[in-house]
C-alpha cells in the first residue's frame, strides 16, 4: 500500500509555481503555507468556525485548517497576498477607508469572503451582508465598518 | 457535539495526530484498504473529519482520501428518485438545476448548514455517513424515507435512512463499506417537506431542528411525519407526537408532553434538554404556521 507519513507535492501559490515540497501528512494547509512564508493566512480555531484561514483553492473558498497540504497536490492556490488585482485593490481600499481593518486578525478571511460576494454579482442588502460574512469572526470593529466597506464595494463593482 | 467535547477538554486545541494518507484510485481499492485495516478512515470532503483530528478526537492510522475518484458526484434522476452521489459537495447540490426543481426544499436546508467555504468541500455522503445528531442532512433522509447506497467488497447494497442510523454517530456501515450515493425518493401528489431549525449563528449547528413530511389533501394534512434534530443522539422520528397532532391540532402543552415521553433529550452546550424540548415543540407550530401561510 502506497501510504506515506511524508509525501511530495507540487502546487501554485499566487502564480508561483512549488515543485515536489516535502510535507508531512498530518499537516493542515493553513500551517503548512505559514511555514512556506505565506503568513498571511491566519489561525484562529482550527475548527472551520472563525474563517481566519480561508483561501482560494482552485477559484473556491476553502477553509485551509480543513485541507490536508497533501489534498493540494496540483492545486492552484491564492492566499491573501495575492489579492493584488484592481478589484481587491479597491476593496482594500475600501475597508481602509471604513476602518475595517483593526487588529487584522480576521481580515484575509474578509477579504476573502468579499471577493466572493462581489464575484457572485449579487446586489445585497445590508442585512445579507451580514448574513454572507456570518462564517468570519471578527473581534475587533463590531462588523458595522466592515458592512459598510463591502456595501460600498457592492456598489462599486457592479 | 465537538464543540462539547473541546469545551469539557477545557478549550485546549492540538495538532492532528501523525497518520498516513492514502489517495484512492477508484471505489474498489477504497474499499479494499478500509477493509483490511480497522484503524483507516475515510477522507471526503474532510469538514468534520479534519476539526476531529487537529482537536485529536480521533486518531486513525491512515486516511483514504476518497475526494479525487471520479464519478461518484453524479446528480440524476433514477427511476422515482433523485440520486445524489456521495462526493457531490454541499454547494454542487445547491447549484444543480435537477435539485431546484425537484427538491427544492434541499437548497433550502444547505443554506442553513455550515458556511459557504465549508459548503465547498463539505459532500452529501459525508454528511450522511458521518451521522453527527445535528446536522440535516441525516434527518432529511430519515424524513424522506431515502436509501442510502452502500458499496463493499461484496458489491452494492441499499438501505433505508430508517434502519441506517443506530445511535451516537453509530451507523450500519461495515468495516469494507462506503457510500457512494443517496436516494431521495421524488415527490408525490400533495407532499411538501418543510424545514426549520433554532440556531445561534447563521450556519452554525442548530439547538434543534425538525424536517415534516407531510401529505396534503383537499389542502388539510392528511398524513405526517415529524422528524428532529440537535435533541438525541440521532435523527428522532416522533410517530407518537405526529399522530396525537393529526387528531387534536397544536397543543402546546400536549405536544410537549408527548415528545418529552417519545425522545430522550439530550442537552449540549448551547441549551439544556429542557430548552431542546420547549424549541422542539415550538418548532411544530412554527412548520405548520408555514403550511398555512
Ligand atoms: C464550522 C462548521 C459548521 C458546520 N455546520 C454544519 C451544520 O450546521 N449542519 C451540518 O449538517 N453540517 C455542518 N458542518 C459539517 C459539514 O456539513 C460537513 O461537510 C459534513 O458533515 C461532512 O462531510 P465531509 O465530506 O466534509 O466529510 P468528512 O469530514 O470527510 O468525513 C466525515 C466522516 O464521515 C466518513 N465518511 C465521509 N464520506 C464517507 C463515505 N462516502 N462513505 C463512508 N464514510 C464516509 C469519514 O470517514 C468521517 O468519519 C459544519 C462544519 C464546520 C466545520
Ligand atoms: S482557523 Fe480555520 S476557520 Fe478558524
Ligand atoms: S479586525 Fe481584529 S478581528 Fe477583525
Amino acid at each position: 500500500m502506497a501510504a506515506n507519513n511524508t509525501l511530495s507535492i507540487s502546487f501554485t501559490v499566487n502564480g508561483e509555481k512549488f515543485n515536489n515540497v516535502n510535507v508531512p501528512s498530518r499537516q493542515h494547509l493553513a500551517d503548512f503555507l505559514r511555514s512556506q512564508g505565506f503568513t498571511g493566512t491566519h489561525l484562529g480555531c482550527e475548527q472551520g468556525a472563525c474563517g481566519a484561514c480561508t483561501i482560494e483553492m482552485d477559484g473556491k473558498a476553502v477553509r485551509s485548517c480543513l485541507v490536508l497540504a497533501s489534498q493540494a497536490n496540483g492545486s492552484d492556490l491564492k492566499t491573501v497576498e495575492g489579492f493584488d488585482d484592481k478589484m481587491m485593490e479597491q476593496v482594500k481600499q475600501s475597508f481602509l477607508k471604513h476602518n475595517a481593518f483593526q487588529c487584522g486578525f480576521c481580515s484575509p478571511g474578509m477579504l476573502m469572503t468579499t471577493k466572493e460576494i462581489l464575484l457572485s454579482k449579487k446586489k445585497l442588502t445590508r442585512d445579507e451582508i451580514r448574513s454572507e460574512i456570518s462564517g468570519n469572526y471578527c473581534r475587533c470593529t463590531g462588523y458595522q465598518s466592515i458592512v459598510d466597506a463591502i456595501e460600498e464595494c457592492i456598489n462599486e463593482v457592479n | 457535539m465537538i464543540r462539547l467535547i473541546c469545551y469539557l477538554m477545557g478549550g485546549k486545541y492540538m495538532k492532528a495526530a501523525n497518520f498516513s494518507y492514502y489517495e484512492a484510485k477508484n471505489i474498489q481499492d477504497a474499499i479494499k484498504i478500509k477493509a483490511n485495516d480497522e484503524e483507516a478512515v475515510i477522507l471526503a470532503g474532510g469538514q468534520s473529519l479534519l476539526p476531529a483530528l487537529n482537536m485529536r478526537l480521533s486518531s486513525p492510522s491512515c486516511l483514504i482520501d476518497i475526494s479525487k475518484i471520479s464519478g461518484l458526484n453524479d446528480i440524476i434522476i433514477d427511476g422515482d428518485y433523485l440520486f445524489i452521489g456521495a462526493l457531490a459537495t454541499h454547494s454542487d447540490v445547491m447549484r444543480n438545476e435537477i435539485v431546484s426543481q425537484k427538491m427544492p426544499c434541499l437548497i433550502d436546508i444547505l443554506k442553513m448548514v455550515a458556511h459557504p467555504a465549508i459548503r465547498n468541500k463539505g459532500t452529501h455522503g459525508g454528511s450522511i455517513a458521518y451521522g453527527d445528531p445535528a446536522a440535516e442532512l441525516p434527518a432529511l433522509a430519515v424524513a424522506t424515507n431515502a436509501e442510502i447506497i452502500l458499496s463493499g467488497q461484496n458489491g452494492d447494497r441499499s438501505i433505508n435512512a430508517n434502519d441506517f442510523y443506530l445511535g451516537l454517530f453509530e451507523t450500519a456501515i461495515n468495516q469494507d463499506e462506503i457510500v457512494v450515493g443517496i436516494k431521495y425518493p421524488l415527490l408525490k401528489q400533495g407532499q411538501v417537506f418543510l424545514f426549520d431549525e433554532v440556531c445561534r449563528r447563521h450556519g452554525d449547528y442548530a439547538m434543534a431542528g425538525l424536517i415534516a413530511n407531510i401529505i396534503l389533501s383537499s389542502n388539510k394534512v392528511n398524513d405526517l411525519k415529524l422528524v428532529f434534530f440537535a435533541t438525541g443522539d440521532k435523527p428522532d422520528v416522533a410517530d407518537k407526537t405526529a399522530k396525537l397532532f393529526l387528531q387534536t391540532g397544536y397543543d402546546y402543552d400536549q405536544l410537549k408532553n408527548s415528545l418529552s415521553s417519545e425522545i430522550d433529550f439530550a442537552g449540549d452546550l448551547n441549551s439544556s434538554s429542557e430548552m431542546k424540548l420547549h424549541l422542539a415543540t415550538i418548532l411544530i407550530k412554527k412548520i405548520i404556521n408555514k403550511l398555512e401561510a
